[in-house]
């Protein structure tokens, strides 16, 4: 039997991951922030004495698409929205600094500022921690700045200023729980000058058109795939049968 | 299991319907008094480790990137959106609006409290001043029989001029409670709300003083659903629902080809 369902059959795994990965991207189509996956496709070639007519295909996900999404007005003071390639710095539950373009911020009851993976955001030195009865503002720069209720008419204080970290020149891949970490470890370093829009959220960057262009360009895929395989089946039918009518006769 | 590309289509397909509720609940409470619409949350399920990026290929080579697949999407939750809704001026005397914040604090036929920014009050039979369910305001109210002229300044000082007639006098404060968090509020029905550990504790103030907001009477606050936003929100989730039926089928397709060719 020939090794050709072999490789079609690879390529059949691989159109499934494909539509797996472009599933979870039209899932997460509103996603606060989220960063539509890429996935790869690379042929492997088996090298050996033979001829290396084996391509085996092998999808991966190689990053994430990190064009911007749409950033639209929500009116809510502790909603924000970064520009450019910046990334808010949010503690991960395994204690290390990740980070994240997913914006709508919230207090707990204990008064650690949150964003809407319920991950606390980094200051400027950890986590942040606002005083739980006052109302919060933010400012253009990431500056966290609270109102104290007894006296709403005195200047706002500085509570802690939000790390906004520019991703410039660094790598930085998405790992396991969704967030963004440095690629072989360390933390980015704050960009001093960055900008967030207040009281806005950026959606998620997956575009509805290009994914459903996508979806049926891997189904088709895999249609031609499954046709390779039962293509092989007719050959190596054939084959028997010419060795069986050799037998008979 | 290589079907799981329809299990990731239908995570999408459950938030969006979970999100489509939500929505249709905002827009039926487009005339509920102080109703704060609610906005569902997305969150990434986790991912899953196919191939981790490092892991040896050949004995010379390493992945130089990983295989991570996503699992789909869940909705995390629905948050509350506490903008101030528009006043409606309807001139009774017992119809009563929060201007920023603040909830008014009534005592339920359990024994506990609960708290609304719905101030469509009345009187009972006994002159206690209550909501339309009955449940009397906290601390209890009770305005005289037979008095006249019944105001509520925006402190809530709540005065009447006695039936003997002569001048007003104060008959109770209304007092208004704030919260830590109040996005972590739960809401029980019947525009009540209910104090969770996510809340905090209520903070028991006067109106007007210390950022608790000041009472408006003969004024109702109306809810905060923008009903051209809520079918923005509609049709987009209904978009977003039919691509992800769709993925299920295209995936079914797939499998079918498969199962027929084969």
């Amino acid at each position: 039997m020939d090794r050709l369902i072999y490789t079609a059959m690879s390529g059949m795994t691989d159109s499934m991951n494909r539509q797996r990965v472009i599933a979870s991207n039209m899932a997460n189509a509103q996603t606060v922030g989220f960063r539509a996956d890429m996935i790869a496709s690379t042929p492997v070639t088996l090298k050996g004495p033979a001829l290396e007519a084996r391509a085996m295909s092998d999808g991966e996900v190689r990053s994430a698409d990190m064009t911007p999404g749409t950033v639209s007005a929500t009116g809510n003071p502790l909603d924000i929205a970064m520009q450019g390639t910046d990334m808010m710095a949010v503690q991960a539950n395994d204690g290390t600094e990740v980070y994240t373009r997913r914006g709508d911020l919230s207090v707990s009851p204990t008064g650690v500022l949150t964003n809407g993976d319920g991950l606390p955001v980094m200051g400027n030195g950890g986590p942040i921690t606002v005083p739980v009865d006052a109302k919060l503002k933010i400012g253009p720069d990431g500056t966290i700045l609270a109102v104290d209720p007894t006296n709403p008419n005195l200047q706002p204080s500085v509570v802690d200023k939000i790390k906004i970290a520019s991703t410039a020149g660094s790598q930085i891949a998405k790992g396991l729980d969704g967030q963004f970490r440095v690629v072989g470890g360390g933390i980015l370093p704050a960009d001093d000058n960055a900008q967030v829009s207040v009281a806005a959220l950026e959606g998620s960057n997956v575009s509805a058109s290009q994914v459903m262009v996508d979806m049926l360009q891997a189904q088709r895929l895999f249609d031609i795939r499954t046709k390779l395989l039962s293509t092989a089946k007719d050959m190596d039918q054939s084959g028997t049968s010419l060795l069986r009518q050799s037998a008979g006769s | 299991m290589s079907a799981s590309a329809l299990q990731v289509a239908r995570t999408g397909l459950d938030a969006q319907d979970t999100r489509m509720r939500v929505i249709s609940n905002n827009l039926a409470n487009v005339n509920t008094t102080a109703f704060k619409r609610d906005r569902a949350n997305f969150a990434t399920l986790t991912y899953q480790d196919m191939r981790v990026a490092g892991q040896q290929n050949t004995s010379q080579n390493n992945y130089a990137t990983g295989l991570n697949l996503g699992t789909g999407v869940q909705i995390q939750g629905t948050s509350r959106q506490e903008e101030q809704g528009t006043l409606d001026t309807t001139g009774n005397a017992y119809d009563l609006a929060i201007q920023g914040d603040g909830y008014f604090q009534v005592l339920l036929p359990t024994g506990q409290f609960a708290y609304t920014r719905a101030g469509n009050f009345s009187l009972s039979s006994q002159g206690e001043i209550q909501t339309s369910d009955g449940y009397p305001i906290q601390p209890a109210i009770t305005i005289p029989q037979g008095s006249t002229s019944v105001t509520i300044g925006s402190d809530g000082t709540v005065s009447a001029i006695p039936p003997a007639g002569g001048n007003a006098v104060q008959v109770g404060q209304i007092t208004m409670a704030t919260f830590p968090n109040a996005q972590g509020l739960q809401s029980i029905g019947g525009n009540m709300l209910q104090e969770t550990t996510a809340s905090g504790t209520a903070q028991i103030g006067t109106p007007g003083v210390q950022g608790v907001g000041t009472i408006k009477q003969g004024a109702l606050e109306t809810s905060n659903v923008n009903i051209v936003t809520e079918l923005v929100d509609m049709i987009e989730c209904q978009r977003a629902y039919e691509i992800n039926s769709k993925m299920i089928s295209s995936v079914d397709d797939m499998l079918k080809n498969a199962n027929q060719t084969l």
